[in-house]
């Protein structure tokens, strides 16, 4: 069967081929997008976070009475609370901070070298206010200087010394050694590997720690603790008795690992990257109906000509072929024009959320799974429309 | 009426004739239009006017009343502090004013019970008329001032006692003491437009109210955003807090009129050229004066996976559309030969387009309920995976109504095409193909 | 050319067995013009298809061209179909949307030929029927005497060894008739073998033999000598 007859047949068909056509082009369109979007989301989900995720533990919560969040009564519950914690077996390592890393905000500010406020102001640098054993249970690497070794209260005489995160330390000083140097937080202690701060800081790198009690916990605060892999799912489960028992006036949000709070994290994103790519399902299953019914109802309409056809030796495979070829030749050109439909969604997508642009290889991965489709739908009506039998349909009228 | 059955009668024997390619079109119907509906209730409820007849009257001034010099960056900070309410409370050009902002707490009868967490929202006065809050037992705090008395909501009121009739009641709030002043009716303000900042609005309404002062006096801090642009300590709230540059308070001002608007806008100018003239302010002067219909998109809080849904649910809507009219298409095809011999057997066209009426209605019967159905499993699926905006997923009769409408008019336009088709052919050729 | 030997055909409802043929015996030389004639559901049209391979039979066998053509898949009929026999039918079944040119182009496609020789031949056959002038013509815009001639044409531009008609003038007027039975004479003179099913009674007597079919059964005749020689 040749391209030219092909093509006639097509556009002798004016309106089914067109409403065939717009249809595969937006499902196209739409095809392409979603995969972006769900790689992008995959993307954000798997950058490095500096962190052993699965095998930390978060607990976020805040004492119920206001007489235990006011200093010392605060700081000695902290340290019951710790002890408490690390006294269930598996745990390696417990400490609480004013707030957890892997977050959307939080209590940040900016951050100078002191006397350089123009050059060097970075704003909305998480401020982490942690017990001394915060960097054990992260894992972090010491590169520079020494971490603080004692707790300091933020409302005694002089400040804590400040540990920065590696980049933090990069943007700040560049290549010059930061240990001992004053930024607008105080005295430059230690510079440590980098782990995920704030999804809205200024860089989700950039930390800074002091080792003192929180100032406050009318936000609640946070006990994270690293346990051996083994432990983890016994230690969570003793987590909130453990707690309870140091004392009953709390409230316990919720009990996580860094994990899960990375995944509700980007919640929003692995949302509507799933909900795309339902929706791409449901369009490719939409298409192979019209797929179906249009091979379907065309055989039924054309059962003379296929018997004409039959009869003048076309065997049924190449009655087969013709039909499959008909089917493919509409979604190579309904492909054609959803490659453009495609970015033309891409760029109106573009102005809400934020999504990749189009390139490369995808748009013939897409075309691929749309010819896939397109063809285990024709197959079945297209082998059935090789059963006509030439006699009869020869007779007809 | 006895023909409407009959025609009715023709169609459900048309259906049997080919029963496939109908289900076909009423699944891709139902598919398209309640993945459609699904998102457009999101939609609609994300962007409906929670106060259509006041939205363009209230507003929330804000000014670079801050203690740095801005360089490059010179965007008014998006809330308000003590200090900063405290001047611009200082004219009666407003009907009425209200500033606010929510804290977390804990309430309890008495120390034995378990507390039971609050959002607090603490404000002024005004609040409850600014935004029509109505009042189911008691009365408003007659005016501004600290007093240690809370109004509770409702369901609030039902949850510590178990009734709501409460006024007079003592509580715990954190362990001090206050007293029920007033119970508020059930009354839900969505999307909640005076807490915009960090998409807040689309959080429930808060629990119970306190007083702006009495907030400050007990030290609660806002649980959404406070920002310090100084030494300010934030746990001296009732002191610091009150001068210092603590940024966390929303403020809302009724201006009916234009013209009361105009001065308005012109008191804060002058406003903001007298403390730059003091030598306080050292920042440019950029006042800004937003209606609370533009709130939304003024902070940049706009549900943007909502509308990139949205213009993808319309995209595939389209293509099912399509799709049905292409399958209804050839399902009139291949009952042309019988319409043909009904026009020879002597019906007018307009009889034929009765019968099509019938055809469309019980298509759009069949695709209603599919809709509905497709619909409502959307929501649920979209609460699961974009639980922010679960409290917008309901359906009230004004939406229901247009989803039905829009329902039928695309029950009729899948079959209209074809039915025209049908109908207009050329008599002769069609009897004879 | 053609034999038959015992061959039967039967259709089956769900109530009814109908037996089509019954033990046909048939032989059919090269060459040779012959008409099947018989009452309306004898068994003609079901006999035609039988030798065209486009219907199968329940028992006997087929030689075609010495060849039995049992047992051969659907490709090899296909071929055997469109190699060796060409098929004229009452409705001409002319394909509406493909013009003159491109339905008798059809068969020579699925033969495989070269776009030169295909074009040889199409023009060949049309100026055989005469309708050369108007071979990029829809076939709705020919009469029916013109579209039987296409028929014709696309029948035996892959140069068939045999031709099947199925009255083929059963939709045109007598002149009209009488053009087409001329030109299926001058086909056959040049070597063709037809077998023409027809109720026409002089149309059967120009054919040179006269095979009737009553209830499934043959009842070969040569009723209307001397026009042909007569087979077994």
């Amino acid at each position: 069967m040749s391209f030219y007859m092909l093509c006639k047949v097509l556009f002798s068909r004016k309106v089914v081929t067109g409403l065939l056509l717009l249809q595969l082009a937006m499902t196209l369109a739409l095809l392409l997008n979603s995969i972006l979007l769900a790689q992008q989301t995959h993307q954000q989900l798997s950058q490095p976070t500096g962190l052993d995720l699965d095998n930390i533990l978060l607990v976020q919560l805040k004492p119920t009475t206001a007489s235990l969040r006011v200093y010392p009564a605060l700081e000695d519950l902290l340290n019951r609370q710790l002890d408490a914690v690390q006294a269930i077996p598996g745990v390696i390592a417990a400490a609480y901070s004013n707030q957890s890393p892997i977050a959307q905000g939080g209590n940040n500010g900016n951050i100078f070298v002191v006397e350089q406020q123009e050059r060097t102001n970075v704003p909305s640098v998480p401020m982490y206010f942690v017990s001394k054993d915060f960097f054990k249970v992260l894992g972090s690497q010491v590169l520079q200087g020494e971490l603080p070794q004692h707790s300091v209260s933020l409302d005694a005489p002089g400040t804590p010394d400040v540990v920065l995160t590696q980049s933090l330390a990069q943007k700040l000083f560049g290549s010059a050694s930061a240990p001992g140097q004053q930024v607008s937080r105080g005295r430059v202690a230690a510079v440590i590997s980098d782990f995920y701060g704030q999804r809205s800081g200024s860089h989700v790198m950039y930390n800074n720690m002091q080792v003192a009690p929180p100032y406050g916990v009318d936000w609640g605060y946070s006990i994270l603790l690293r346990s051996q892999p083994q432990h983890t799912t016994a230690v969570r489960q003793q987590l909130d008795s453990a707690l309870r028992n140091v004392e009953p006036n709390i409230e316990i949000y919720n009990i996580r690992t860094l994990a899960e709070q990375h995944q509700r994290l980007y919640r929003n994103e692995y949302g509507l990257a799933t909900l795309l790519a339902l929706l791409s399902g449901l369009m490719l299953l939409v298409t192979m109906v019209s797929s179906y019914s249009s091979t379907h109802f065309h055989a039924l309409k054309r059962q003379q000509e296929i018997g004409i056809k039959r009869a003048l030796g076309a065997s049924k495979k190449i009655i087969f072929i013709e039909l499959l070829t008909e089917n493919w030749l509409c979604t190579a050109l309904g492909s054609v024009l959803g490659v453009f439909l495609a970015l033309l969604l891409n760029h109106a997508l573009a102005q809400v959320i934020s999504i990749p642009a189009l390139s490369g290889y995808l748009p013939l991965v897409a075309i691929t799974v749309l010819l896939l489709c397109v063809t285990v739908a024709t197959w079945y009506p297209a082998t059935i429309a090789t059963r006509v039998s030439p006699a009869t349909a020869t007779k007809a009228l | 009426m006895e023909q409407f059955i009959y025609y009715l009668k023709v169609s459900f024997k048309g259906i049997k004739r080919a029963p496939l390619p109908y289900a076909l079109t009423i699944f891709i119907l139902s598919v398209g239009l309640g993945v459609f509906f699904a998102n457009a209730t999101f939609y609609y409820q994300l962007n409906r006017d929670p106060l259509p007849h006041k939205s363009d009257k209230l507003f929330f001034p804000m000014l670079n009343l801050v203690p740095y010099e801005c360089s490059t960056d010179c965007k008014t900070p998006s809330v308000l502090s003590y200090n900063n309410v405290e001047k611009l409370s200082q004219t009666d050009i407003p009907t009425q004013a209200a500033a606010m902002y929510s804290a977390d707490g804990y309430l309890r009868q008495s120390t034995e019970q378990a507390p039971l967490p609050v959002s607090i929202r603490i404000t002024q006065r005004d609040f409850f008329s600014l935004f029509d809050v109505p009042v189911l037992h008691g009365s408003i705090w007659p005016d501004n001032s600290a007093r240690h008395e809370v109004i509770l909501t409702k369901s609030s009121a039902e949850k510590l006692f178990g009734r709501t009739n409460v006024i007079g009641e003592k509580l715990l709030l954190d362990d001090r003491n206050v007293t029920v002043a007033a119970v508020l009716d059930t009354w839900q303000m969505l999307p909640r437009l005076y807490d915009a900042n960090n998409q807040n609005h689309l959080s429930d309404t808060d629990d119970i109210y306190l007083p702006l002062e009495t907030g400050y006096d007990m030290n609660y801090l806002s649980n959404t955003q406070s920002q310090t642009f100084d030494d300010t300590d934030y746990r001296q709230l009732s002191t610091q807090g009150r001068t210092g540059a603590l940024h966390q308070l929303q403020y809302w001002v009724q201006l009916d009129t234009p013209a009361q608007q105009q001065r308005y806008w012109q008191f804060m100018a002058n406003l903001v050229q007298d403390e730059k003239a003091a030598g306080r302010h050292p920042s440019a002067p950029n006042n800004q004066l937003v209606a609370m219909r533009n709130i939304v998109s003024y902070f940049g809080g706009e549900s943007s996976d909502i509308k990139a849904f949205a213009l993808v649910t319309l995209l595939f809507l389209l293509v099912c559309l399509f799709n049905a009219s292409h399958l209804s298409l050839n399902r009139y095809l291949s009952n042309q030969y019988e319409f043909s011999l009904r026009r020879a057997l002597g019906a007018s066209r307009s009889q034929l387009q009765l019968q099509m009426l019938a055809d469309v209605l019980l298509m759009a019967i069949f695709t209603i309920i599919g809709a509905l159905i497709t619909g409502f499993a959307g929501i649920k699926l979209m609460n699961q995976l974009l639980p922010a905006n679960s409290l917008f997923s309901n359906w009230d009769l004004p939406l229901l109504l247009s989803l039905l409408v829009i329902a039928f008019v695309c029950s009729y336009l899948v079959t209209l095409y074809p039915s025209l088709r049908a109908s207009f052919g050329t008599l002769n050729q069609q009897l004879k193909e | 050319m053609i034999t038959l030997t015992n061959l039967s055909k039967i259709f089956r409802t769900e109530l009814i067995e109908t037996h089509a043929l019954r033990e046909v015996n048939l032989q059919v030389e090269e060459g040779e013009f012959a008409a099947l004639t018989g009452p309306s559901g004898s068994g003609k049209s079901t006999l035609l298809n039988i030798l065209g391979t486009l219907e199968s039979f329940d028992s006997g066998d087929y030689l075609l061209d010495g060849k039995s053509i049992n047992g051969l898949s659907d490709s090899a009929l296909s071929k055997l179909r469109n190699e060796k026999i060409g098929f004229i039918f009452q409705g001409f079944n002319l394909i509406k949307d493909y013009s003159i040119f491109d339905n008798i182009e059809l068969p020579l496609r699925y033969r495989g030929l070269k776009p030169a020789e295909r074009k040889q031949r199409i023009e060949h056959a049309l100026e055989l029927v005469g309708l050369h002038a108007r071979r990029h013509y829809f076939p709705s815009q020919l009469s029916g005497g013109q579209q039987q001639r296409v028929a014709i044409a696309r029948a035996i531009a892959g140069k068939p060894r045999i031709l099947l008609a199925d009255e083929p003038t059963g939709n045109l007027d007598s002149l009209m008739a009488r053009q087409v039975m001329e030109l299926l004479e001058q086909i056959n003179q040049q070597g063709c073998t037809i077998l023409m099913v027809t109720h026409d009674p002089d149309q059967a007597r120009r054919a040179g033999r006269n095979i009737q079919i009553i209830d499934g059964q043959l009842h070969d005749s040569t009723l209307y000598e001397p026009l042909s020689a007569q087979s077994a």
